[in-house]
């Protein structure tokens, strides 16, 4: 740019006060480039707009600094006004005279010369910017949402009522998720399944929703507005199309005994089977290794007793590309296991409780299944050992989680409530029983939490023992609990029927290898990461994906309802448009330059650099060279600073135009 | 006790036999190679015209294998042949090349930074006790006075990772490190000593750019320095210049460069350029653990981080 | 609170590099604050300090930086996740290597100033500034600028008298 325009606000008295403003003009002016320098009360007024829109066209600027605020302040309004004559934005440029100067120095002859300076850097700058476009990205109009349980649910239906097509990807042959398996809810312990199944159900009939169930991702490629998606649909060796769910071939088949994982391995189902019977879809699916004719090659009963001829057991896996413009990720948590873990885990398990080897010690979701009316008991709560009903209950809260010496720092969230709702829905089944409660803390932030917790001491009668358990072991047909009771100093020892343990809230298994696929990034405990903490919550880093749920932390329902309606609106406002445009501040390589080492890529936070293969006419391999996926780019510049020959370039921050700020020094 | 019993094992001099052994197995596998036709051409030293001094060749034929030597004057490193700034080498085919356990380096860390793709190249490792330095006496014995800087502290005698390795070492003389000597008094000047000692020594560069075209790793399309717009680097040899790009040079091979000193041996004005190499290499290594050229990595150490990195330097 | 830096003979200049998400905006703040610092100091902004490349710093003391500030997001603030790590592993090095050829690294300091520590750059501002103006100038690149070939030494009359004649 060789006509810059030098604009110096006053800021009233702001910067008048201690910068001489004429002067810093009378200099702005014989700065090399600069044709024309003023000053003015007012720049961001809108005379002062007007006066330098009128100075663009009449001393032909093709630059502009305005010494005025921070551009944080006010960039943006004076790269619309010099955009209104017809100037490219981006040749527009603050030099910042009053937070970095006139504010916070008193000297009215350093801080006027320190202002000449400031301009005289940004003046150097404008000479050397570029006009930048705005960059457009087709956005694909259609959402995949990862997790059918209550979060990927609540997403996919509210991007589907937006009249956006949704595909629903769930790992288990139905959708529902943890919430599927819960009891009643807290805090106003309504049935999880009856505010659950109606939901699945619109799932399922949802004219814009495809659902894919007992599928993984296998793969995703592509970015913001623009993935591939490839889906492994597992064979189900149940012919979606013909069955009909009558159940017939579950209730013929002789494998019976299989621990039913839904129950917690409590109940028992077949090797055809339905995880529970408001299963969405109510398609059945062979388990193959526990299958007689999978293992054996002898039975088939299922094939024959059925009707429509579905069971089908050379089915295949089957791989499904979908064109995907956004992706919520709502794969949901596993609960922490306490049986001794694995020896590359780095979080160690909790064998002091007896988990696994007591029997009547049961983790908060077994308690569920318990306590639920579809479980295994039909709703009696009565211990696994004997089927006894237990009249003293023993809860542990913070089993895993804040035990930093167990690898786990972190606070599960949903425990404190859940158990008080456990002492509640035990005290209300078996109404001559006690239940204890060892907890450190009870955490109930949330609208009517801590009421639901006052109720279960103060109307329900549990007894809470603020102190952690030492040891548990069993005794006769008891599980003697050993713990304290800090509040007053003493050592408490409970004789219990049952214990419940509330365990930590953890990432999926297998967590981090979804982020790997999809390019997100994810902390030490595989929890994935939101863009920003507060001001991005449910925003990925990497554009265009989108967090809902347990996957990013622990979270309860509402929460995560929450979250997962915010994700949807996400998605909904990036599908408002179909273009998607984007400040040009995005890295850029010199093909001819770039000597493929590939050292942006392997620095780049976004996964935005990809390696493209030059070919000649022929199609014969030229040459390949880093590319900057300019929808992907988050503009950092890091790529920048690494190549050793500089042949990807940060536009707005070339090396061109720091190294005049240099010069000018 | 047994380090004394060490040294009066240890000979005065390296036993020259043996280079004729490493001659020998690379001419056959050479010539293996190029009559089975499994690579078009083959990357080796010969004897250059005058008396003891070898040059880098480019062999296509079984017949001309024959000409292919191993000795202390083959002090090339041949990975420099296998960038992309020797693009009508590259072009050939496949390429076999012959390579010293410090040029074996080179090559990890070309592959690490996708230049070169293992099965692209056969290796041919060669067992080597050490090679003359610049300027050194070529008709004395391979010792403690002629024997090149990097080569009395090399622990990459034996190539590893190589396809095959030819010759094998003779009983090693025990030499004194006279490069980590001269890091050591180096570090312990002050500041401005050292700032005295690189401006003696860069004032003399005269930009011939030796060094830059004899490594392996300076493959770039367009060198930073060669470019104007900005200049970032100076171009001229004038002290300023030679200052900076000194600094930059050292800097980008930081974490990348394996130490074969092919730099410091082109250097017509003598500068001790491996110094800089060796003092990065040293810090990259205390700092988070890398070494270069150990085996091929996907990420350099400045390609990287780790959340918990030190910064006890940032205020 | 500065005025007393006027009776100084010299006054340094100090470069700074800083990424516009957090030290930016935490020089903002001390300006909103109307807090007082030193003016010596003179901001280049990048969009995250893992733009900064090594170069810039070497380029601002020849251009006559007596010192050079770089300061971007504490770790785990970085606005573009992991720019900030990158930087501080490049300057790690880097500092080392300056340090090796005989910059005195005082002049150079890196630090973390979030948004909300006006505070925290007002105190790094105005302590790198006192440092250095006790340290008198940046002389090593600025005589290297001046410098000729082989230092400068001009052994002959015959030379000496062509180089009179240029200048």
């Amino acid at each position: 740019m060789s006509r810059i325009g030098v604009f110096v606000c006053h800021c009233g008295e702001n910067i008048s006060r201690t910068v001489d403003v004429e002067r810093v003009a009378q200099a702005a002016a014989r700065l090399p480039g600069v044709a024309y320098a003023t000053d003015y009360k007012y720049m961001c007024s809108d005379p002062g707009q007007s006066l330098l829109k009128k100075a663009i066209a009449e001393h032909n600027l093709d630059g502009v600094v305005v010494a005025a605020c921070s551009p944080r302040m006010h960039e943006k309004t004076f790269r619309k006004a010099a955009e209104a004559t017809g100037l490219n934005p981006f040749v527009c440029e603050m030099a910042n005279i009053r937070e970095h100067c006139s504010w916070v120095h008193e000297d009215r002859e350093e801080a006027t010369a320190k202002a000449i300076d400031i301009v005289k850097l940004m003046a150097a700058r404008v000479r050397r910017n570029r006009r930048l476009a705005a960059i457009t990205v087709p956005v694909t109009k259609r959402a995949l949402v990862i997790g059918g349980g209550i979060a990927g649910i609540q997403a996919a239906l509210d991007i589907a009522d937006a009249g956006h097509e949704v595909v629903l990807v769930e790992r288990e042959p139905s959708i529902g998720g943890h919430m599927a398996q819960l009891s009643e809810t807290f805090p106003t312990l309504d049935c999880s399944q009856c505010i659950m199944t109606p939901k699945m159900v619109d799932v399922a009939n949802h004219p814009k929703i495809t659902l894919h169930t007992y599928s993984e991702i296998e793969e995703v490629g592509g970015y913001i507005g623009n993935f591939q998606v490839t889906v492994r649909k597992k064979a189900r060796s149940v012919d979606m199309a013909k069955c009909t769910g009558c159940g017939v071939c579950m209730a013929k088949c002789p494998q019976k005994k299989i621990p039913n994982a839904f129950d917690k391995d409590m109940g028992t189902r077949p090797a055809i089977y339905v995880p529970f019977p408001q299963a969405v879809p109510n398609t059945p699916v062979i388990d193959r290794e526990n299958c007689t004719y999978f293992k054996s090659g002898k039975c088939g009963v299922c094939a024959k007793v059925c009707g429509p001829c579905a069971v089908d057991y050379t089915q295949q896996d089957e791989l499904v590309t979908e064109q995907i413009g956004a992706i919520v990720v709502a794969t949901g948590f596993d609960l922490y296991s306490i049986e001794p873990k694995p020896a590359d885990s780095p979080i160690q398990g909790y064998g002091e409780f007896g988990y696994g080897t007591i029997p009547d010690v049961i983790d908060g979701m077994t308690f569920e299944r318990l306590a639920s009316a579809s479980g295994p008991t039909g709703g009696k709560i009565l211990r696994p050992s004997d089927g006894k009903e237990p009249k003293e209950v023993v809860f542990i809260q913070c089993v895993g989680s804040r035990a930093r010496e167990k690898g786990i720092s972190y606070c599960s969230k949903i425990c404190c409530m859940y158990t008080a709702k456990h002492t509640m829905l035990y005290k209300h089944k078996v109404h001559d029983g006690q239940a204890y409660v060892f907890f450190m803390d009870a955490r109930t932030p949330g609208k009517n939490y801590d009421e639901f917790w006052r109720r279960a001491i103060e109307e329900e009668e549990a007894v809470y023992i603020r102190g952690m358990v030492s040891r548990l072991y069993q005794k006769g047909d008891k599980v003697v609990v050993m713990g304290s009771d800090i509040s007053v100093g003493i050592q408490v020892e409970i004789e219990a029927d049952l214990v419940v343990l509330a365990t930590a809230v953890q990432a999926r298994k297998g967590a981090d290898t979804l982020a790997q696929k999809l390019g997100i990034s994810y902390d030490k405990y595989n929890f994935y990461s939101e863009a920003h903490a507060k001001l991005k919550p449910v925003e990925c880093a990497t554009a265009g994906i989108y967090l809902a749920g347990a996957c990013q932390g622990p979270k309860d329902i509402p929460d995560t309802v929450s979250q997962a309606s915010a994700a949807a609106a996400k998605v909904m406002t990036l599908f408002a448009k179909d273009q998607l445009e984007r400040e040009p501040i995005v890295a850029r390589v010199n093909e001819r330059f770039c000597a493929a080492c590939f050292a942006c890529k392997k620095v780049c936070p976004y996964g935005a650099v990809e390696e493209k293969e030059i070919r000649d006419r022929q199609g014969n391999l030229i040459r390949v060279v880093a590319s900057v996926n300019p929808g992907v780019c988050g503009g950092c510049g890091t790529c920048q600073a690494t190549c050793p020959s500089k042949s990807v370039e940060l536009d707005g921050y070339t090396d061109e135009q720091v190294m005049a700020m240099i010069e000018a020094l | 006790m047994i380090d004394l019993a060490k040294k009066i094992e240890a000979p005065a001099t390296i036993d020259i036999t043996a280079y004729a052994g490493a001659t020998e197995a690379i001419r056959a596998e050479a010539a293996k190679l190029l009559t089975e036709g499994a690579v078009a051409a083959v990357i080796g030293y010969i004897p250059g015209r005058r008396n003891g001094t070898a040059i880098p060749a480019i062999v296509t034929s079984p017949e001309k294998a024959q000409e292919l030597i191993f000795s202390p004057a083959c002090v090339n490193n041949l990975a420099l042949y296998l960038t992309r700034a020797k693009k009508e080498v590259k072009g050939k085919g496949r390429l076999a090349v012959v390579a010293k356990g410090c040029d074996m380096r080179a090559l990890a860390g070309l592959m690490g930074e996708s230049q070169l793709k293992r099965e692209d190249v056969v290796i041919i490792g060669v067992a080597c006790a050490g090679v003359y330095g610049s300027g050194a006496d070529r008709d004395a014995p391979l010792a403690e006075k002629n024997i090149a800087r990097k080569c009395r502290e090399c622990r990459v005698h034996a190539p590893e990772g190589a396809d095959v390795v030819a010759g094998s070492l003779p009983p090693l003389p025990e030499f004194s490190p006279v490069e980590a000597e001269e890091l050591a008094r180096l570090e312990a000047m002050t500041p401005a000593a050292r700032w005295a000692f690189w401006k003696e020594h860069f004032s003399r560069c005269i930009r011939c750019m030796a060094c830059r075209s004899l490594c392996p790793f300076c493959y770039c399309e367009q060198c930073i320095c060669d470019r104007n717009r900005p200049q970032a680097v100076e171009a001229t040899p004038r002290p300023a210049g030679n200052m900076a790009w000194h600094i930059v040079r050292a800097m980008h091979l930081a974490g990348r460069c394996a130490g074969c000193a092919e730099c410091e041996r082109a250097c017509p004005m003598d500068i001790p350029l491996n110094l800089l190499n060796r003092k990065m290499a040293r810090e990259l290594k205390e700092l988070y653990g890398h070494e270069a050229g150990l085996e091929p990595k996907e990420k350099g150490p400045l390609n990287e981080y780790r959340e918990d990195d030190d910064q006890s330097f940032i205020k | 609170m500065h005025a007393a830096h006027k009776n100084h003979d010299f006054e340094p200049k100090i470069a700074a590099f800083v990424c516009t998400w957090c030290t930016y905006a935490g020089a903002d703040l001390a300006g909103t604050s109307r807090m007082q610092y030193p003016p010596n100091v003179r901001v280049l902004k990048f969009p995250c300090t893992g733009r900064i490349d090594p170069v810039f710093i070497l380029r601002a003391f020849q251009k006559g930086a007596d010192g050079v500030l770089v300061s971007g997001c504490h770790p785990g603030d970085c606005h573009y996740m992991a720019g900030n790590f990158h930087a501080r592993r490049r300057f790690a090095a880097f500092r080392q290597l300056l340090d090796f050829v005989g910059v005195d690294l005082n002049r150079l300091q890196f630090s973390w100033v979030s948004a909300a520590e006006g505070g925290k750059w007002v105190e790094v501002v105005t302590g790198l500034t006192e440092r250095v103006r006790s340290m008198g100038p940046m002389r090593e690149f600025k005589e290297l600028e001046l410098e000729e070939q082989w230092s400068g030494k001009v052994d002959t009359p015959e030379l000496q008298e062509a180089y009179e004649a240029i200048s």
